[in-house]
């Protein structure tokens, strides 16, 4: 790596860095004050000028409830004075209370808003009333004035004119304590945590080689990583990003429960909770979930098949540098005050009305872009798995993982491209104004909503498979078993993904669709617990008979088939579509999901950082960490979402900022035990939160000074066991792939049915040669 | 604030019935597993299907098990959606002489009646009642125009009145003051975006569509005061649209 591209690597990283701090710029704060630029009073020059004095009289020190005062805006100095008496104008912003005009000289653009109008412009001094709030504010007055040289008139515009700005603020009869504003906290927290991360990988290179230091290898170091293609380093860096947004993520949850542990709270205002919440969902199954899926599937597939690398690691490179791009452009709506609010469904025609945020156009581009992620990643594992397996490996002898990841990315390259289609169509109608949900032009209402949950449905189950995958490799390792029922296993995963297609309608038994097709929707949903059925219980009974071996990944493992069976259960409850109608948009719902995507997905991951870990890195875990971690976690996670249930079926709607109790009997009053309730999802929210650092402390001091790992320390069957740990690269040499045997040797003579139909989509091996 | 619905209810209790035998045989089963084959040896062995690296396993499989499995909770729930089935007919029965039968004629009522196992509703006739959402509130309209209903008079105060109502945390909310006994067809749009009613106490909601109308009923068969709050996400003030529905004899 030579200077050139390091410097080149450097201009495009400065790049991104000025773009982002130029995008609060390119949108007004919304809270803001609005008609005067934030660089300056805007026809009257861009820089203020000390020669103007402004001045507000007539502010109370401190206000009466509802009160209204009489207040005189006014200036002294600039141009005005010489010569030019009396040419002027101000502009009056007030953050709480409203300005009433009192004569034709002042005109009203908001509540909170006066400027002079054209009668006005020929005075220095200006009467407006300001009637102060009925509650507890901190109260800020900006007055902006210009002092004019009158010389408009004559085609110099406003050159020579002069401007100003002073504030003033006035205290509430009960003291306001000013809390954080949450978006500060929260760009301040991501900030916080991209230090750690930077400071944490400048550690690693150090600890890379101690003793031959020195910084600056530092630039070709880094550079190796951003530009590898190895199947290795690339599932490194989805890693690190998917654990960095699952913290981030994990953040927002937790501001989340901050406003929603007490009645009534306003630490967040709708608005902010709005945006939120769709931050929230998206960066956790965009940002984290799949990403942390694709970190184990990018390590482990190739090692498992006996393949060197993916088939298409270029590819596979392009797939994640989308990602943080994409991530960019997502939460480019945080740090310009105006974050996407649609929920992660973005359901139209909300999306593309007026009141949606700004930012909104900036997550539907970017989830374009993670569109053509997951697209690529698609293209390039379906490949990878179904062309280059060792010798001996039919399709019926690959690793239940690998089974996974190819379900799981037939389904996702089978159903994203409707959600693609949707994104480009609601960016087209942001965008450059076209109709696709524009009503009144024709547009549908729920087309949206089908194309969304043709790929959300297919999605959820997407991110739960390759778990399933995880979790049939631990249970059969730990137990020191073969699978039980491999082949309906493999029935069964594909028997999800095929119903995956026909379920989505589930989500809309309330949108009004058409009846018989609700009917339909909810046959094929109850189906869905006959092949999550055969996997449970085939997990169990490859247990029957075995001998259980505790390691962590054992106990996380048990604890998948406990929270994911819960949630299972749980979702049973709406295919039944009475039900539904109530349980729709309530806490019953959130408590499912995060059931299964976090007792799930989570869980499943969690699962195989501890189970691949010493594979990856040639360090082994502390045991004692983990159980702890495990301990910590299920347990705080369990009192987090079990009680969301019960919250759920008693009234308390999701995606609502707040709820009130204000007593027994009263109309719009939760039960008075329901405080007590959230109080206590909050402080296990916390508690699951801070679980984590077990795991991320575990894996620092692993790192320091763990011990090595053996190539199989578990005593597993497939092919990643055979290398070192951790594997060189490419990971099986080129010239002396494996050859899988088989225990079972009248199977592996005869190709599977579905492997010689497979077979004749493929082109044979002599024509590729010719 | 509870939820009265005896429909909700009634399935409810029968899902958690089997909610709850599923689950202790499920994790009956996986404690029992979990403790009796613990590994007593400590890490070492038995290494029972002497599992090599590079060697696909031997296979352990058991098709009755795995048939019995596969029948067993599909026959679950397809008892499930039998039970599931019923209570779909008093949602989206017809408009035209089904459960609730045909719009009612000036001066006639519903008189409700309701099974008493299912909370299943029958009813002479229906009056149509008019639902609009819009970003922020809700409004309900007694008498709306013929492109709603083509009942050719109004309906008296005592079967539907509208009105507003102080709610504590919500504030002043529009209300709906219906009949119990009665049974309505909310005809429902929306001037903006898609909203949905929920009310709570009856445990039904219905999206509320920009461009399209849907249809709801609501039997009314107890008194009270019950919340609608709105469930679809629709802005900035969403969790404050609310609306109040008064029931009385």
């Amino acid at each position: 790596m030579n200077n050139k591209n390091i410097s080149r690597s450097l201009a495009v990283f400065t790049i991104l860095v000025l773009a982002m701090i130029i995008a609060p710029v390119a949108t007004s704060f919304p809270t803001g004050v609005s008609g005067v630029k934030d660089s300056g009073c805007n026809c009257h020059g861009a820089i203020p000028s000390d020669t103007v004095t402004p001045m507000i009289e007539g502010l109370p020190g401190i206000y009466n409830y509802s009160e209204t005062y009489a207040i005189t805006v006014s200036f002294t100095g600039g141009p005005t004075d010489s010569g030019n008496i009396n040419q002027g104008g101000f502009h009056l912003w007030v953050s709480y209370g409203t300005i009433a005009t009192l004569d034709s000289t002042v005109q009203s653009f908001a509540d909170n808003e006066v400027g002079h109008t054209e009668a006005g412009n020929d005075q220095t001094s200006w009467m407006v009333e300001w009637t102060a709030p009925a509650n507890d504010k901190n109260i800020k007055f900006t007055l902006t004035t210009n002092s004019v040289n009158g010389n408009a008139g004559g085609g110099a515009g406003s050159s020579g004119d002069e401007w100003n700005r002073v504030s003033g603020s006035v205290s509430a009869p009960v003291e306001v304590i000013e809390s954080a504003n949450p978006f500060t906290v929260l760009a301040t927290l991501i900030v916080v945590s991209l230090v750690l991360l930077f400071i944490t990988l400048t550690y690693i290179f150090y600890r890379t080689s101690p003793d031959t230091f020195d910084w600056e290898k530092f630039g070709p170091w880094i550079v190796g990583w951003i530009t590898s293609t190895d199947h290795k380093k690339v599932g490194t860096l989805y890693l690190i990003s998917g654990l960095f947004f699952l913290g981030i993520g994990g953040i927002m949850a937790l501001m989340i429960r901050i406003q929603l542990s007490v009645p009534g709270n306003d630490f967040l205002t709708q608005d902010q909770y709005n945006q939120f919440f769709t931050m929230h969902g998206t960066t956790m199954i965009f940002l984290a979930a799949m990403p942390l899926i694709n970190a184990v599937a990018n390590w482990i597939v190739p090692l498992q098949i006996g393949a060197p690398d993916l088939a298409l690691p270029r590819l596979n490179a392009m797939s994640f540098w989308l990602q943080p791009v994409a991530a960019i452009l997502i939460f480019t709506g945080i740090f310009s005050g105006g974050a996407a609010d649609t929920g992660w469904t973005g359901y139209a025609p909300y999306i593309v009305s007026e009141t949606a945020h700004s930012g909104t156009t900036m997550w539907v581009a970017g989830q374009i872009m993670l569109v053509a992620s997951s697209t690529l990643t698609g293209v390039n594992f379906l490949t990878t798995i179904l062309v280059m397996r060792a010798k001996g490996m039919g399709l019926m002898q690959m690793p239940l993982f690998t089974w996974s990841i190819f379900i799981s990315n037939l389904m996702l390259f089978i159903s994203i491209p409707a959600f693609g289609v949707g994104l480009i169509q609601v960016y087209l109608d942001r965008v450059i104004g076209t109709a696709f949900y524009t009503i009144e032009a024709g547009g549908d209402p729920l087309l949206w909503s089908h194309l969304f949950w043709y790929f959300g449905h297919p999605e959820v189950y997407v991110v739960i498979v390759p778990a399933f995958g995880v979790i049939s490799e631990v249970i059969a390792t730990s137990a020191r078993r073969s699978i039980f029922g491999y082949r309906s296993m493999v029935y069964a995963m594909a028997g999800i993904g095929l119903v995956s297609f026909i379920v989505y309608g589930h989500h809309m038994f309330t949108s009004g669709m058409d009846p018989s097709f609700r009917f339909v929707m909810m046959l094929t949903t109850m189906l869905v617990a006959v092949p999550t059925g055969i996997k449970i219980f085939n997990w169990l009974k490859t247990m029957h008979g075995g001998s259980l071996v505790y390691r962590t990944h054992t106990l996380w493992a048990l604890g998948f088939l406990l929270t994911f069976s819960l949630g299972g259960i749980s979702g049973m409850f709406f295919p039944s579509i009475a039900m539904d109608l109530h349980l729709h948009e309530t806490y019953f719902v959130v408590a499912h999901f995060h059931y299964v995507f976090v007792g799930g997905t989570v869980f499943g991951i969690f699962t195989a950082l501890y189970y691949w870990f010493p594979k990856m890195t040639g360090k082994m875990l502390d045991e004692r960490l983990g159980t702890l971690h495990f301990l910590t976690a299920f347990v705080s996670y369990n009192g987090l979402f079990w009680p969301m249930h019960r919250l759920g079926v008693v009234g308390m709607a999701r995606r609502h900022h707040t709820y009130f109790i204000s007593g027994e009997d009263v109309l719009g009053s939760l039960p008075a035990e329901f405080a007590d309730w959230n109080l206590f999802i909050s402080i296990n929210a916390f508690l699951f939160f801070l679980s984590t650092f077990f795991l991320v402390a575990n894996i620092i001091i692993s790192l320091v000074r763990g011990q090595d790992a053996p190539p199989d320390p578990w005593g597993g069957w497939s092919f990643e066991w055979m290398t070192d740990s951790p594997p060189p690269t490419p990971s099986f040499p080129l010239d002396n792939l494996p050859v899988l045997r088989d225990a079972n040797e009248h199977v592996a003579n005869e190709p599977s049915k579905l492997g010689i139909w497979f077979n004749r989509l493929m082109v044979a091996d002599e024509e590729v040669s010719n | 604030m509870t939820v009265t619905s005896l429909l909700f209810f009634d399935l409810w209790d029968e899902f958690m019935l089997w909610s709850i035998l599923v689950g202790v045989f499920t994790f009956g089963w996986l404690y029992h597993h979990s403790v009796t084959y613990r590994s007593k040896d400590g890490e070492e062995l038995p290494n029972v299907d002497e599992i090599e690296v590079g060697v696909f396993p031997k296979e352990n499989d058991d098709l009755r098990l795995e048939v019995a499995w596969t029948i067993l909770p599909f026959i679950l729930i397809v008892y499930l959606t039998y039970i599931s089935w019923a209570p779909i007919d008093s949602v989206w029965t017809s408009t035209e002489g089904g459960a609730h039968g045909y719009e009612c004629e000036a001066g006639y009522y519903s008189n409700n009646v309701m099974d008493s196992e299912n909370g299943f509703v029958t009813s002479d006739c229906y009056h149509i009642l008019e639902v609009t959402g819009k970003q922020w509130a809700w409004t309900f309209e007694c008498n709306p125009d013929v492109e709603v209903t083509d009942r050719t008079y109004e309906l008296s105060n005592d079967i539907c009145d509208t009105g507003t109502y102080q709610v504590e945390g919500y504030g002043m909310q529009p209300s709906v003051s219906l009949k119990a006994g009665e049974t309505y067809l909310l005809v429902m749009e929306s001037e903006d975006v898609t909203h949905s009613p929920w009310f709570i106490e009856l445990g039904v909601k219905e999206d509320v569509l920009n461009g399209q109308k849907t249809t709801m009923w609501l039997p009314i068969t107890s008194i009270g005061e019950g919340l609608i709050l709105c469930t679809e996400y629709c802005g900035d003030a969403h969790s404050l649209m609310a609306g109040v529905l008064i029931t009385h004899d």
